[in-house]
């Protein structure tokens, strides 16, 4: 399994805009798909959205449900004398495609619930297309790809840029807050509101 | 003819501050529950905003961010408590709730802000069902964005606000959904009133460091240091030097570290109308954080120099 196709799963839950293609692979491969669920459910605990009994594993259900479907619905392979072979495709390929479909549904509803909460992870990111990667990461660890160094150089480059100016933008908003002594003293001096004085007197030590 | 179209424009200058104050007591005095969004970067993030004052004539305040991880700001008179995903609860000193999406000024004395903005009356509209009066806070000079803001003719209180470039791009705004005003305190505030603040942290009184190496030569008029200090990021945990100005208005933070590179190309990137801008020459980075466009930013940058040691005592 290509560290490459676990970068696609980590993008995809963290709101990035990727191809269709790459969801119906994350869908169609049974590793992906269980990361996928996973990284979700890490989401889900770190917002404090966990629901009070945990369907760990609702996608196998779900598949398992509609794989019990067809036993009705299919028409009967085994009364033509087409080759085994065939045969064997096409008992291979349905159950697969549907669990794609169940799959792919489940994926939307979760990309829905992702997409409610852009604004909270945009708030201390910088413009879109800075903001992609975490801070706390499920990137791949760079050192993986060693065949194309200069890519990985470039990516680590492009995560540390974030994350030095998340750093700057996280710690401009701090300082503002606790700035918020100093320019109320100066408000003080020029507001004539008589609260703050009474208040303060209040405060000093007797 | 001439002095007849400067003294209209004089009396529209004088309407548009009579404006201004009259929002900044609406907003200290008035009970109200508020709903708006802030739209930037293609998102619309809600708040509610409560505000009252007591029997006694304390303010009450709060500011909830509706989306995502609870980020509220509570206000008890002097007390401001913070409570966010990123740190536990704490409260500050202070009578203004800072960094919200509102600048702290408009609850404050905003005809102080003269000095750097003209005050322009741009006549009316009609917002959130209510007849509204355009104002413009437009910067003297090229340094610093504009603000329009759309007040309620009855009441003067916010109705939306944008965050606009010289070029008139908007960069950011405020719509507000939802505005009502009650004689009792609003819900909310009661319960604050009953409820514990976080426990108060204390920030040095004297929050002028002489122990800076560097200085910032060049910031746009108007603008003054407010604090500087040397702390930790602490995300990244670079250790930098680290200074604060403030035109009213607008905040600017400047740090500047030593760097392990030698060079690099200077970056920029908005968040809304807040600009981050980094650079790294002959080994020192130097990044400037604020509501100001990227020409403002890089002057600023570029005239970082090292305090002489004789001029420095």
């Amino acid at each position: 399994m290509s560290e490459k196709k676990f970068e696609t799963v980590s993008s995809c839950v963290d709101d990035v805009i990727i191809h269709d293609e790459s969801i119906d692979e994350i869908i169609k491969d049974k590793e992906l798909s269980d990361t996928w669920g996973r990284y979700q459910l890490m989401g889900d605990i770190m917002r404090n959205d966990v629901p009070q009994t945990l369907q760990l594993d609702l996608s196998a259900k779900i598949a398992a449900a509609i794989d019990d479907e067809p036993t009705v619905l299919a028409p009967k392979n085994t009364a033509k004398s087409e080759s085994s072979f065939k045969a064997r495709i096409i008992n291979f390929v349905k159950p697969l495609g549907q669990v794609a479909i169940a799959a792919s549904a489940a994926g939307l509803m979760v990309l829905g619930v992702q997409q409610n909460n852009v604004s909270q992870t945009n708030d201390i990111a910088p413009m879109q297309n800075i903001q992609t990667n975490p801070l706390i990461g499920i990137a791949e660890p760079v050192s993986f790809n060693y065949q194309q160094p200069t890519q990985m150089s470039k990516k680590q480059a492009y995560i540390q840029q974030q994350r030095r100016l998340q750093a700057l933008l996280f710690d401009h908003k701090q300082q503002i807050k606790l700035t918020a002594i100093n320019t109320a003293e100066i408000k003080k001096a020029n507001s004539p509101v008589i609260i703050p004085l009474k208040d303060k007197v209040e405060n000093l030590p007797k | 003819m001439l002095s007849t179209s400067f003294s209209a424009l004089a009396a529209e200058i004088e309407q548009a501050s009579s404006w201004l104050s009259a929002l900044s007591q609406s907003l200290k005095t008035r009970n109200f529950s508020t709903s708006f969004v802030v739209i930037k970067n293609n998102h619309a993030e809600p708040y509610h905003w409560f505000h009252g004052v007591d029997e006694t004539g304390k303010e009450l305040e709060i500011l909830s961010l509706l989306n995502g991880p609870r980020r509220d700001v509570l206000r008890k008179n002097n007390i401001v408590g913070y409570i966010e995903p990123e740190l536990p609860p704490y409260s500050v000193k202070t009578f203004q709730m800072s960094g919200g999406p509102i600048p702290a000024i408009f609850s404050g004395d905003i005809t102080a802000l003269e000095k750097s903005y003209n005050f322009i009356s741009l006549g009316k509209s009609r917002v959130l069902g209510r007849s509204a009066q355009i104002i413009r806070i437009v910067s003297k000079d090229d340094n610093r964005f504009g603000y329009r803001l759309w007040l309620d003719q009855d009441s003067s209180m916010l109705l939306k606000m944008s965050v606009i470039t010289r070029e008139g791009n908007v960069l950011e705004q405020v719509q507000f959904t939802h505005l009502e005003f009650s004689t009792d305190l609003p819900e909310p505030l009661k319960k604050l009133q009953a409820a514990d603040m976080p426990p108060v942290i204390d920030v040095p009184e004297s929050t002028v460091n002489n122990d800076l190496h560097w200085k910032v030569n060049w910031l746009p008029n108007g603008f003054k240091k407010i604090r500087s200090n040397y702390h930790r990021l602490s995300i990244t945990k670079q250790a930098t030097e680290f200074l604060l100005f403030s035109d009213g208005l607008v905040d600017v933070s400047v740090y500047i570290n030593k760097s392990s590179v030698n060079h690099r190309a200077a970056e920029f990137v908005m968040n809304g109308a807040t600009g981050v801008f980094n650079q790294v020459v002959k080994g020192i980075e130097v990044s400037v954080v604020g509501k100001i466009p990227a020409t403002t930013a890089k002057s600023i940058a570029d005239s970082v120099s090292l305090l002489s040691f004789n001029k420095k005592r």
